[in-house]
C-alpha cells in the first residue's frame, strides 16, 4: 500500500474525531436554529463559556476534563434558559434580524466580557493523557485526548437525539416548532419549552467547549469559527433535523482534513463557506436529512 | 416630515464642510473622517437593508473589494484615479454575482448567505499570498498628495451627501416605491408585477458601488491593509449596525447612527480602554429590545402620533389626510 492511502485513511479518521465534536455543537445549534428557527450569534460566545469554565475549574482542582464536564453543560444551560426567558422571549415574533442582532451583541458581551477577565493571550492545559497515542497498524495514530472527546461526543449526542426525539419534552419541542399556534392549545407552555431547548442546545455547545478543551487551545475568539460552522452544519444537515446536523458535522470534519491535506490548511474553512453556498442555492433542503421537524 | 429630514441633513453636512477651518487636530478630523465614512456606508446599506428589507451582513465583501482594487490595480501601473473607478466597477461585479445568489433566499437564509460570501472572499484575500499579499498586506496609494487628511475628510462628506441625494432621489422613484413594496410584502409585490429580483438586485448594485467606494477611501487613508481589517465581519456589522441604531429604512437614519455610534466608541475607547466592545454589545442589546426602528425611527414615530387628530368615533365616515403618509418604518417581512 502506498503512503498516499495512509495520509488518506489518517485524513479521514482526524476527520471522524474533529466531527464529532462539531456533531456535538451542531446539534445544538439544530435544536436552536433548526427546530426553533432562533438564529443564535451567540452560540460560539456558549462554547468559549464551556471552555472557559472548564479551563477555570481545571486550574483550580487539578480534575480532568472528562470529569468534569458536566459543571460546564448545567452552568451553560442556566446560561442559555436565562438568555431566552430573559431576552429572546421579549423579541419572538420580530425579524430574524433583530434576533440576529440581538445575540450578536450578546456575543460581544461575553466574549469581551473573557478577554477583561481572561485577557486575550492563548491557553492549554496539560493533562497526562496528552502524551499517549494510539497505533492502528503501522501508520495511522490516535491521539488518546481526540479518542476520548470522540467517544463522549458520540455518546452526548446519542442522548440528545434521544431527548429530542423519544422524550414528552422533545415532542412538545418539535410540535411548536411545526405549528407555533396549535402547540399551546394542545396545552404545551411554549416559553417554558423553547427556554428549557435553548438551555439544551447552549449546553451542548457548552460540553463541546469542555470536550474540546484538551485537545485545543482556548482564547476570547475561539467561538467564532464554531459559530459560523454550526450554522453550516444545521443547513447542510437539513433545518430541523437533529440526526441531519450531527451526520453534517462528521462530514465537515472529514471534508476539511481532507481540504488540509490536499490544498492545505488555510482554505479549509473556505471550502466550508463554499459548500455552505452551495448547498442553500442548489438543494436548500440539506443533504443528510430528509426529516423535517 | 421629510423635508425636515433633507432639511436637517442639507444644513449638516454643510456645516461640516467648514469643519477643517475650525478643528486644528488630525485626530480629531480622521475620527469624524470616520463618522462620515460610515454615515456613508449606512445609506448604502440602507437601499437594500432599509428600504427593500434585504438585510445583508456581507457589506464588508463590497469594502473590501473597494479597498484591494485600489491597491491591486494600482499596482499593476493604473493611475490611482483610475484604479477606484476600476475597483468600483469589481465591486459591482461581485455584487451582480452575490445578489444573484442570495437573492433567492430569504431571512435568516439570505443573512447567513451575504456572511458567507464575505468570509470566503477574506478567506480567498488571505490565502493567495502571491497577490493580496496575505496576511502581511498590501500597500495602498495615497489618494491626495496635499494636505491628505483634510481632503480625506471632504470626500468623506462627499460621499455621504452623494449616498444621501441619491437616497432622496430614490425613495420618491418608481424604482424607491418597488424596493418598499418588495419589504412589505414581496410575494404581493410579485404579483403586482414588480420585478422584484431586477429591483433588490439594482439596489444591491448602487449600494455596492458606494460600499466599494468607500472602502477605497478607507484603504487609501490607512495605506496598508490586510484581510482582516477591510474584509472583516467587524466591517459588515458596523455598517448594519450604524443603520439599524439610526433607523433603517429612514433617511437621516444611518448619519444618526452613524454620528451616534462613531462618537460612543471613541468616547468608549477613552474611557473603558480594551473593554469598548463590550459597550458595544450593550448598546447593541438595548437598541434591539428597547428601540426597534432605531433612533431617527422613534422619533418619527412619536412625533407622528402627536399630530395625528383625536381618533373619531367608530360610525363616521374617515376623511382622506391631507397630511402626507408617514413612511412604513418597521421593517416587516
Amino acid at each position: 500500500m502506498g503512503n498516499w492511502l495512509y495520509a488518506l485513511l489518517q485524513a479521514i479518521v482526524n476527520g471522524l474525531l474533529t466531527g464529532a465534536l462539531y456533531a456535538l455543537i451542531g446539534m445544538g445549534m439544530a435544536l436552536i436554529f433548526g427546530v426553533m428557527r432562533i438564529v443564535n450569534f451567540a452560540h460560539g460566545a456558549f462554547l468559549m463559556m464551556g471552555m472557559y469554565t472548564t479551563y477555570v475549574l481545571f486550574q483550580a482542582t487539578g480534575i480532568s476534563p472528562y470529569y468534569q464536564f458536566p459543571v460546564a453543560g448545567v452552568l451553560l444551560f442556566f446560561v442559555g434558559y436565562a438568555t431566552y426567558m430573559g431576552l429572546l422571549r421579549r423579541i419572538r415574533g420580530q425579524v430574524d434580524f433583530m434576533v440576529i442582532l440581538l445575540t450578536m451583541g450578546l456575543a460581544l458581551i461575553l466574549v469581551d466580557g473573557a478577554q477583561l477577565v481572561f485577557g486575550a493571550d492563548y491557553h492549554q492545559i496539560n493533562i497526562p493523557l496528552l502524551s499517549k497515542n494510539i497505533r492502528i497498524g503501522s501508520q495511522i495514530s490516535i491521539n488518546a485526548p481526540w479518542l476520548v472527546s470522540f467517544a463522549l461526543a458520540m455518546a452526548l449526542a446519542g442522548a440528545l437525539y434521544w431527548v429530542v426525539t423519544r422524550t414528552m419534552f422533545g415532542r412538545a419541542a418539535r410540535a411548536i416548532a411545526q405549528n407555533p399556534y396549535a402547540a399551546p392549545l394542545m396545552g404545551i407552555n411554549v416559553h417554558q419549552v423553547q427556554a428549557i431547548a435553548f438551555g439544551i442546545g447552549s449546553a451542548a455547545a457548552g460540553v463541546a467547549g469542555a470536550l474540546l478543551l484538551p485537545v485545543f487551545y482556548l482564547f476570547p475568539e475561539v467561538g467564532n469559527q464554531f459559530k459560523l460552522k454550526s450554522f453550516v452544519m444545521v443547513v447542510l444537515g437539513g433545518m430541523g433535523s437533529i440526526q441531519g446536523a450531527a451526520i453534517a458535522g462528521l462530514v465537515l470534519g472529514i471534508v476539511e482534513n481532507l481540504t488540509s491535506l490536499y490544498w492545505g490548511n488555510e482554505w479549509a474553512l473556505a471550502v466550508d463557506f463554499v459548500l455552505f453556498i452551495l448547498v442553500l442555492s442548489l438543494k436548500p433542503s440539506g443533504i443528510f436529512g430528509s426529516q423535517r421537524a | 416630515m421629510r423635508k425636515w429630514q433633507v432639511l436637517i441633513a442639507a444644513v449638516f453636512l454643510f456645516a461640516a464642510l467648514f469643519v477643517p477651518l475650525l478643528v486644528p487636530t488630525d485626530y480629531t478630523l480622521q475620527i469624524l473622517f470616520r463618522v462620515f465614512l460610515f454615515a456613508a456606508l449606512g445609506l448604502a446599506w440602507n437601499l437594500v437593508g432599509g428600504y427593500a428589507g434585504q438585510l445583508s451582513l456581507g457589506h464588508a465583501a463590497y469594502f473590501g473589494v473597494g479597498a484591494y482594487g485600489l491597491a491591486l490595480f494600482s499596482k499593476l501601473g493604473i493611475s490611482p484615479w483610475v484604479s477606484v473607478l476600476l475597483a468600483v466597477v469589481v465591486a459591482m461585479i461581485c455584487a451582480a454575482a452575490i445578489g444573484s445568489v442570495s437573492f433567492r433566499l430569504r431571512g435568516p437564509y439570505f443573512v447567513l448567505c451575504t456572511i458567507a460570501f464575505a468570509e470566503v472572499l477574506r478567506l480567498v484575500a488571505k490565502n493567495l499570498t502571491n497577490v493580496t499579499g496575505g496576511d502581511v498586506g498590501v500597500q495602498v496609494p495615497l489618494l491626495f498628495t496635499h494636505s491628505p487628511i483634510r481632503s480625506f475628510y471632504w470626500s468623506g462628506v462627499l460621499l455621504t451627501a452623494m449616498a444621501f441625494i441619491l437616497t432622496v432621489w430614490i425613495e420618491r422613484s418608481r424604482f424607491g416605491y418597488y424596493l418598499m413594496a418588495i419589504r412589505e410584502d414581496q410575494d404581493t409585490a410579485l404579483s403586482v408585477g414588480v420585478n422584484a429580483t431586477r429591483s433588490k438586485l439594482w439596489a444591491l448594485l448602487i449600494s455596492a458601488a458606494i460600499t466599494g467606494l468607500g472602502g477605497a477611501l478607507y484603504a487609501s487613508m490607512f495605506l496598508f491593509i490586510v484581510p482582516d481589517q477591510v474584509l472583516a465581519m467587524d466591517i459588515s456589522t458596523e455598517i448594519a449596525i450604524v443603520a439599524m441604531l439610526g433607523g433603517a429604512g429612514t433617511l437621516l437614519g444611518p448619519l444618526v447612527g452613524s454620528v451616534v455610534l462613531e462618537s460612543a466608541a471613541e468616547i468608549f475607547k477613552n474611557v473603558f480602554k480594551e473593554a469598548h466592545l463590550l459597550i458595544y454589545g450593550v448598546l447593541i442589546v438595548v437598541v434591539v429590545l428597547f428601540m426597534p426602528d432605531g433612533i431617527v425611527g422613534t422619533c418619527i414615530r412619536k412625533l407622528s402620533l402627536l399630530k395625528k387628530p383625536p381618533a373619531a368615533p367608530i360610525g363616521t365616515p374617515v376623511l382622506a389626510s391631507t397630511e402626507k403618509e408617514p413612511q412604513h418604518l418597521a421593517i416587516n417581512e
